[in-house]
């Protein structure tokens, strides 16, 4: 079975290239959603392995959207990256103590997208398909 | 389909013969193994039925010189019961099977139609991997010569990994393509279906690992070994680079997200853009005309509110821009709208060096993504050029010149090889769309006929057509079993070598018109970067209101209609479509990003074929734009072939001669056209029964297309009547193949039962052009006239129209 991959992100390219890159890196199935409303919706519904959450977005940022994950019991234990242009160690420090997974820079380059979500959940890249 | 049945035994050939005439086949019996050779030197079998033990040239002997010889039909060996030496011997020599005497008609009847199944006149609609075959029309797969049992799940999953024989699917795509939209289940459906398909192949002794699993990505076909092509005449084996979805090619696709998102990062550049355009020169001096690069917008123009809220967007894109160039490959873009990001973030009022640095941002980030966009576009278009390849193999370098120049007008790049060394070599540099190779390059007439081979089993094969100065039925033959697709007599027209060129190039994908509507520009050009590519004209349209007119003057052979639009929705552009006969036949596929029930219903309810969700992913849409006009193909087909006897119907040939007729006419070429008619069919049909009617125009039929082809318009315009169009075919040729053929005519027997054989003669018609007439009616009419005087005379006679 391979992993789903919840991607929340405002921008419509953002989430194209993500599932692109993850779908044919990483082999794993990508739903997408473009505000924070409609991830909490798909989240709940499809019930994804992890959630690409986007830091700024307009009505419900990243954190709140994260929040709102959190308080779900439905949710609250899907794995949750951060799409974030702050990745200093002291906002690491933070989203950890928030109880966020990771954090993953923007941009980050398409190649490499999939490994660093792997790294992050603690994933192995190579034996997703095999039956 | 025809057998010869080898079997000096009456009964048993009578019994053999009277079980195959009722499954259909035309049947000839030989009573020795010299007479079987003298029919296969003279006719085209589709199989053979060979007793071991004949007089004269005994089975195995037989067996081992027609392999020799390069005779590739399948030969099924009668044997005794207890035999098993005779077995080995056959099967040695080359026969493919063999069933033992007293044979049971059901179990032969079976095992021919499994050799039938694989023989070498396939046509190319089959698709191929290896032992594995696949025929669409008849949905069967076939591994080596058993029938593989499939349920319809596990055939359509075949049949994607077929048609896309490089590719890795991911269990996503596999639902995508081969579930419908209400029967969606999870992934592990594909993953059950895939285990049950490997069980399947294996049982007919396909290797295990056939559909292999690609760690991480999906499955494919495991990629095939084949033999590399050498100029030493080396045969290292050399497997083939097969695509993965490598970084590169991940790559690509992202370069097209680019391509489809360009205008709207414009966009977002340019937001910011008017937000620094409002900002004053200098804190001293009042708003007014700002710096010429940028769109000038007075602050004056915008109440306080808009103001506020362009700044907010303004913020929003710097910081999406700075968190999204770089995927693109962008950095420096995504570093400098990090910078003006920065500066955004700050609190107004700018003093005068944070204005001119937001502006010196701005402009340098403009740059960069023009710059970026310009890059982009440079190397797409060239590869296809080179691709289109025509290698002339041909001694004769006036000859080959003159053909070079000609397919440069057919927007082919023709290549000259003089001898078989360079015809290799230039193959292996780069193959070519399809080679003219004339028999005579080589000393030795086997070297050619091997690079022919060659070339047909390459995958994908490489069409061959065949120049050639004589012309004897058997290099036809010959040729047309190594897979030479056209035999073209020399001398010929440039012109008409590259209209036969032109009829083996396109029953591909390629050339296919497209017509597309959106009223998104960024969508119309990804589209086209997307789908040109691949050989698929697109025509794009972001005006509905235009619509009717662009359909006609283009004539596409698919429309892609997205759903909103202004003033016309995509849905009423489908009914009015639908509405039209001329039209109702044209594939629609809808673009859109809802993928609701309700939407999905309306769009089938309007008549669409297929929908494909918004954002699009370019290969998923270009395989389901190739099936789809791929099925068009095979119902055209059906209205373009005769069913009867599997050449050219009426309205076909009608369309192939107008076409002739205007080339002949262009280039002043002369064209025979003739009528041919069995003498006293309806006599024969009334006396002998419908299904004897039918052996015998299916003979006629099969003399035709095996004696006139590729260029020549062979066709059954109904009852006994035949059609023929022989381009620049001068009336004394046209005469004396047709004599031959009427003498071939002549020589069938016909069984009307196992004890009664007759004998059928033909008469023809012959009106040339242009002395008898210009145009298909007038042609028909005289031609048609002198068969009459033909059949009225006695019949088995060629009467040509007089002016």
């Amino acid at each position: 079975m391979p992993k789903r991959i919840l991607v929340i992100d405002n921008e419509p390219y953002i989430q194209e290239i993500a599932q692109i890159c993850l779908e044919t890196v990483a082999g794993w199935q990508v739903m997408t959603a473009g505000s924070g409303q409609e991830g909490l919706i798909r989240a709940e519904t499809s019930s994804p392995d992890a959630i690409l959450l986007d830091v700024m977005m307009p009505d419900m940022d990243g954190l709140s959207t994260f929040r709102a994950l959190q308080a779900n019991p439905n949710t609250s234990t899907i794995p949750v990256i951060l799409l974030t242009a702050k990745v200093q160690a002291t906002d690491l420090s933070r989203y950890a103590e928030l109880g966020l997974q990771a954090a993953i820079a923007k941009p980050f380059s398409p190649l490499e997208l999939a490994e660093q979500v792997a790294n992050a959940l603690g994933w192995n890249l190579s034996d997703e398909v095999e039956d | 389909m025809r057998i010869l049945v080898v079997e000096d035994d009456e009964l048993t050939a009578k019994a053999l013969t009277t079980v195959l005439l009722q499954q259909n086949y035309a049947v000839d019996v030989a009573v020795d193994g010299w007479i079987a050779w003298e029919l296969v030197e003279s006719f085209v079998f589709d199989l053979i039925l060979l007793d071991v033990m004949i007089p004269k040239l005994d089975g195995i002997a037989l067996c081992r010189k027609l392999r020799s010889r390069g005779y590739q039909m399948p030969i099924l060996l009668l044997t005794g019961r207890d035999s098993g030496h005779d077995k080995a011997l056959g099967l040695d020599a080359g026969a493919d099977d063999y069933v033992v005497k007293p044979f049971d008609p059901e179990e032969l009847v079976a095992r021919i139609r499994a050799l039938l199944r694989r023989g070498p006149a396939v046509s190319q609609v089959v698709l191929e991997w290896g032992n594995l075959r696949l025929d669409p029309s008849a949905c069967e797969a076939i591994y080596g010569e058993k029938l593989l049992s499939l349920t319809p799940k596990e055939y359509a999953l075949m049949e994607l990994f077929l048609r896309n024989n490089r590719r890795v699917f991911s269990c996503g795509v596999i639902l995508e393509q081969i579930w419908s939209f209400d029967e969606m289940p999870g992934e592990e459906a594909v993953r059950t279906h895939i285990k049950g398909l490997r069980q399947k192949l294996k049982a007919v002794g396909a290797p295990a690992d056939l559909i292999e699993t690609v760690y991480g990505i999906g499955y494919r076909l495991k990629p095939l070994e084949v033999p590399n092509f050498s100029t030493e005449g080396e045969t290292s084996p050399k497997t083939i680079e097969f695509q993965k979805p490598s970084k590169q090619q991940t790559l690509n696709i992202l370069a097209k997200v680019w391509d489809k998102y360009q205008a709207r990062v414009s966009q977002q550049v340019e937001v910011v853009e008017r937000a620094i355009a409002t900002l004053p020169h200098a804190i001293e001096t009042p708003p007014g005309p700002t710096n010429p690069a940028l769109p000038a917008i007075p602050t004056s123009s915008l109440a306080p509110a808009e103001l506020t809220q362009l700044w907010q967007q303004a913020r929003q894109e710097a910081h999406t821009l700075a968190g999204s160039l770089g995927t693109f490959g962008l950095a420096k873009g995504s570093k400098l709208a990090r910078k003006i990001d920065h500066l955004l973030q700050q609190s107004l009022p700018f003093d005068s060096h944070q204005t001119t640095r937001l502006r010196e941002f701005v402009i340098a980030l403009r740059q960069e993504i023009e710059h970026f966009s310009n890059q982009e576009n440079v190397d797409t278009p060239t590869r296809d050029e080179e691709s289109r390849r025509l290698l002339i193999v041909d001694r004769d370098r006036l000859a080959a010149e003159q053909l070079l120049k000609e397919a440069e007008t057919w927007g082919l790049q023709g290549i000259i090889a003089s001898e078989l060394t360079i015809a290799k070599s230039q193959i292996e540099q780069q193959p070519p769309v399809a080679v003219l190779l004339d028999l005579s390059i080589a000393s030795n007439r086997q070297d050619s006929l091997a690079l022919l081979e060659e070339l047909s089993h390459r995958v994908p094969p490489i069409p061959v057509l065949i120049l050639t100065t004589q012309d004897h039925l058997n290099d036809r033959l010959e040729t047309a079993r190594l897979g030479g697709r056209t035999f073209l007599q020399k001398p010929i027209a440039p012109v008409q070598v590259l209209t036969a060129v032109r009829q083996v190039l396109q029953p591909t994908a390629a050339e296919a018109k497209i017509l597309v509507v959106d009223d998104d520009p960024a969508m119309l050009a990804a589209l086209r970067t997307l789908l040109e590519p691949w050989g698929l004209q697109v025509t794009a349209l972001s005006d509905p209101q235009q619509f009717w007119q662009m359909l006609e003057v283009t004539s596409p052979d698919l429309l892609i209609l997205d759903i909103r639009m202004p003033h016309l929705s995509g849905f009423d552009l489908c009914q009015v479509v639908r509405n039209d006969a001329r039209w109702s036949e044209l594939p629609i596929i809808f673009l859109t990003a809802h993928t609701d029930a309700e939407t999905v219903n309306q769009v089938f309810a309007v008549g669409a074929d297929d929908f494909v969700s918004k954002p699009i992913v370019g290969p998923e849409l270009v395989t389901r734009i190739v099936n789809r006009l791929d099925r068009m193909r095979a119902l055209r087909r059906l209205t373009d072939t005769d069913l009867l006897t599997g050449i050219a119907s009426r309205y076909r040939s009608t369309q192939d001669l107008d076409r002739l007729l205007r080339l002949a006419n262009r280039h002043h070429q002369v064209l025979s056209f003739a009528v041919l008619a069995i003498d006293r069919f309806q006599q024969i049909h009334d006396r002998e029964g419908i299904a004897i009617g039918d052996v015998i125009l299916r003979r006629v039929g099969q003399l035709l297309q095996q004696n006139f082809r590729g260029e020549d318009v062979v066709a059954r315009w109904g009852g006994s009547e035949f059609v023929l169009g022989l381009y620049n075919m001068r009336q004394e040729n046209s005469l004396s193949r047709l004599t031959q053929l009427l003498a071939l005519i002549g020589q069938q027997e016909i069984f009307a039962a196992p004890d009664r054989k007759l004998a059928i003669t033909a008469s023809v018609g012959v009106a040339q052009y242009p002395n008898i007439g210009k145009d298909l009616q007038s042609l028909y009419r005289a031609a048609d006239e002198a068969l009459y005087r033909a059949q009225a005379s006695g019949g088995n006679r060629i009467i040509v129209a007089n002016a």
